[in-house]
């Protein structure tokens, strides 16, 4: 039985129904783009190893759903979270609008240890479209609300294109490393092996 | 050969009627429902269910798609009865008569939507807002309103509660229905999402206590499908929501779903108190790792075709079910409950030995997609189902006294079945 210790970061990704989270988190890990997605029901999530300077993290990317009714099953995902990524569309000025309630509802939901040093990060989407003719959202005012908020990572991205996207989750990355909440991942080289009881035993060690 | 040929022509069937975008099929979960010759409910057999003056012979319609399922060419047509828009006992002019008042009411409504938004029947959609939460009447900044706003009825900003709710609403619908099933060519067409989202639209203004909730596409992108008429369409799903709405009741707090949740997590640990505990210490406690399969019944986790089987399956089990009078109305939780306890129980051993947290409780069951059988899930349902009952009596049994006054309670009335 091979037994590694890996790190385990946990990631959330919230914001308006429609502004690109399921698309961002497949480009980045299945480098794939559809037109086809589906709305998000419920959660969802998917996983990705990269190495950090030495380490092998695993990064697991919850998908949540945008419409702010489901907001209320926020306790149930977010908990044990090591970052969260806030996404709006720089087309819609309704997705950045509401970004301060999402921020808030995280820190509500998730209470986590120290809220001011919980690290998010912000994604603006769609760059793409429309050449960046349709944008309504300053680069600008984005980064002041950035600011405002404690100096929270700002990127701009286009899951469509695959414009920054492996930047801005390399950046989450470090950043949920930074708090990291270490958990133990047990690859079981024969699974037929190892006993229930055993891997208990291991567990507490 | 035969059986080769026959096979293949019920593919090419299927195919014809709920086609798949080519470059899309690799994304759908593969169907496995076949329209099989003798055992699926064919336009033939469903002509014969009828006597003379129009009263159908349900049990006879229903046995039969519990063998094989619908053909396509008359899902829409079966659907108006196993959905309870129509009366099996009543005759085809009562019906027509209906039909007729039904969709001079959904006319009538869409009149009033078309009043408060043009572009309610315009063949259009909207995905971006047209007014702000407080009121605030929005000028046209997507582009597909073209310049449709200048016609617009309401420019002073919006006071009624009920309607600037609802307007706020509208974008939500139109986000969706753009993401609503479509890999499948049916949605290529822009008149047919536009017909998804009148629909939708349509049924939150006049069911405003529920409005829109995410989820609510899915369920009736399957009728706008079936039934080529949108006001029968619309009565379709205004019938499978009379079921389904609470599950889409939401408060700032809790979302209605969670109440079948809680139920199957009472199933569960009746009939699987081991499973329970392991998900329960998991901390999966009220079990929301099933929210989608319940919220959406399904329909992410089979294919178009096997989704429609399932649901057209669900009504045999509800006939089925008629039999057993609990006489507790809660009891009579809905089918897809007992649907879902039968999934978490092919995936027992899994979930007890590789489960350590809830995300791999969420992978285990994210597995299932395009890998359940429809009808040997609805089988185990209703065994899961007798399963619980029995034991739930067993228990309530030992509540009472005596042996009438237990079938009493169970049955209603202390004469019936008492004897046996």
């Amino acid at each position: 039985m091979s037994v590694r210790r890996r790190t385990l970061l946990k990631v959330i990704v919230l914001g308006e129904s429609g502004v690109g989270k399921t698309s961002l988190m497949n480009q980045y890990v299945h480098k794939k783009f559809s037109q086809q997605y589906k709305a998000t029901i419920g959660a969802d999530f998917v996983t990705k190893e990269l190495q950090i300077d030495d380490r092998l993290v695993t990064l697991q990317i919850w998908d949540t759903a945008g419409q702010e009714r489901f907001q209320s099953l926020g306790v149930a995902f977010y908990r044990g979270a090591d970052c969260c990524v806030l996404v709006y569309d720089v087309n819609v000025m309704k997705s950045f609008d509401t970004l301060d309630n999402w921020h808030e509802e995280f820190l509500k939901q998730a209470s986590p240890a120290d809220p001011r040093i919980f690290p998010f990060i912000l994604l603006g989407n769609k760059i793409d479209i429309d050449g960046g003719n349709s944008r309504v959202v300053s680069e600008k005012k984005a980064k002041d609300w950035c600011a405002s908020k404690g100096n929270i990572p700002y990127f701009e991205t286009s899951a469509k294109e695959d414009i920054n996207v492996d930047a801005a989750f390399l950046s989450i990355a470090k950043a949920a490393l930074a708090n990291e909440h270490e958990q133990d991942i047990y690859f079981q080289g024969i699974p037929e092996a190892v006993s229930e009881s055993e891997q208990r035993g291991g567990c507490a060690c | 050969m035969a059986g080769i040929f026959l096979r293949k022509s019920a593919d090419d069937d299927l195919h014809a009627f709920y086609p798949i975008r080519p470059e899309c099929a690799a994304d759908v979960p593969k169907a496995r429902f076949r329209a099989r010759a003798g055992k699926t409910l064919s336009p033939r057999k469903w002509q014969a269910a009828f006597s003379e003056d129009g009263h159908l012979d349900i049990a006879k319609v229903l046995r039969r798609i519990q063998k094989g399922g619908i053909h396509p060419s008359i899902k829409g047509l079966v659907w108006e009865f196993l959905l309870g828009c129509f009366d099996p006992d009543s005759t085809f002019d009562e019906r027509t008569q209906l039909r007729q008042c039904r969709r001079q009411q959904y006319g009538r409504w869409k009149v009033e939507c078309q009043n408060m938004v043009p572009i309610i029947g315009s063949g259009k959609i909207i995905t971006a807002a047209i007014v702000s939460d407080d009121g605030q009447m929005l000028q046209d900044s997507s582009a597909n309103n073209d310049s449709q706003d200048q016609d617009w009825h309401v420019n002073s900003a919006i006071s009624d509660k009920k309607v600037l709710q609802w307007m706020l609403c509208l974008p939500q619908i139109g986000l969706d229905v753009v993401r609503t099933d479509r890999a499948l060519v049916f949605y290529e067409s822009e008149i047919n999402q536009a017909k998804l989202w009148d629909v939708l639209a349509i049924y939150s203004w006049v069911d405003n206590d529920i409005g829109y909730v995410q989820g609510m596409n899915d369920i009736a992108s399957p009728m706008i499908i079936l039934l080529e008429n949108e006001a029968d369409a619309f009565w379709c799903f205004e019938h499978a929501m009379r079921r389904l709405r609470e599950n889409f009741r939401c408060t700032t707090s809790s979302i209605g779903v969670q109440t079948q949740l809680s139920t199957l997590s009472q199933i569960i640990k009746t009939i699987d108190p081991k499973l329970h505990q392991h998900l329960e210490d998991l901390d999966g406690g009220e079990y929301l790792f099933a929210f989608r399969m319940l919220m959406v019944l399904f329909r992410r986790e089979f294919s178009f075709v096997d989704a429609l089987y399932l649901w057209e399956l669900k009504q045999y089990g509800k006939f089925v079910r008629k039999n057993v009078k609990s006489g507790q109305s809660d009891k009579q939780s809905a089918l897809s409950v007992f649907l879902v306890a039968s999934v978490l129980e092919t995936k027992n051993k899994k979930l007890l030995k590789e489960a350590k947290g809830l995300d791999d409780v969420v992978k285990i069951l994210g597995d299932i997609t395009g890998n359940l059988d429809a009808k040997k899930a609805c089988n185990e349902a209703l065994k899961i189902q007798k399963k619980y009952l029995s034991q739930e009596l067993m228990g309530v049994a030992q509540c009472y006294h005596s042996a009438d006054q237990f079938c009493t309670q169970i049955f209603g009335c202390a004469e019936q079945n008492c004897n046996s």
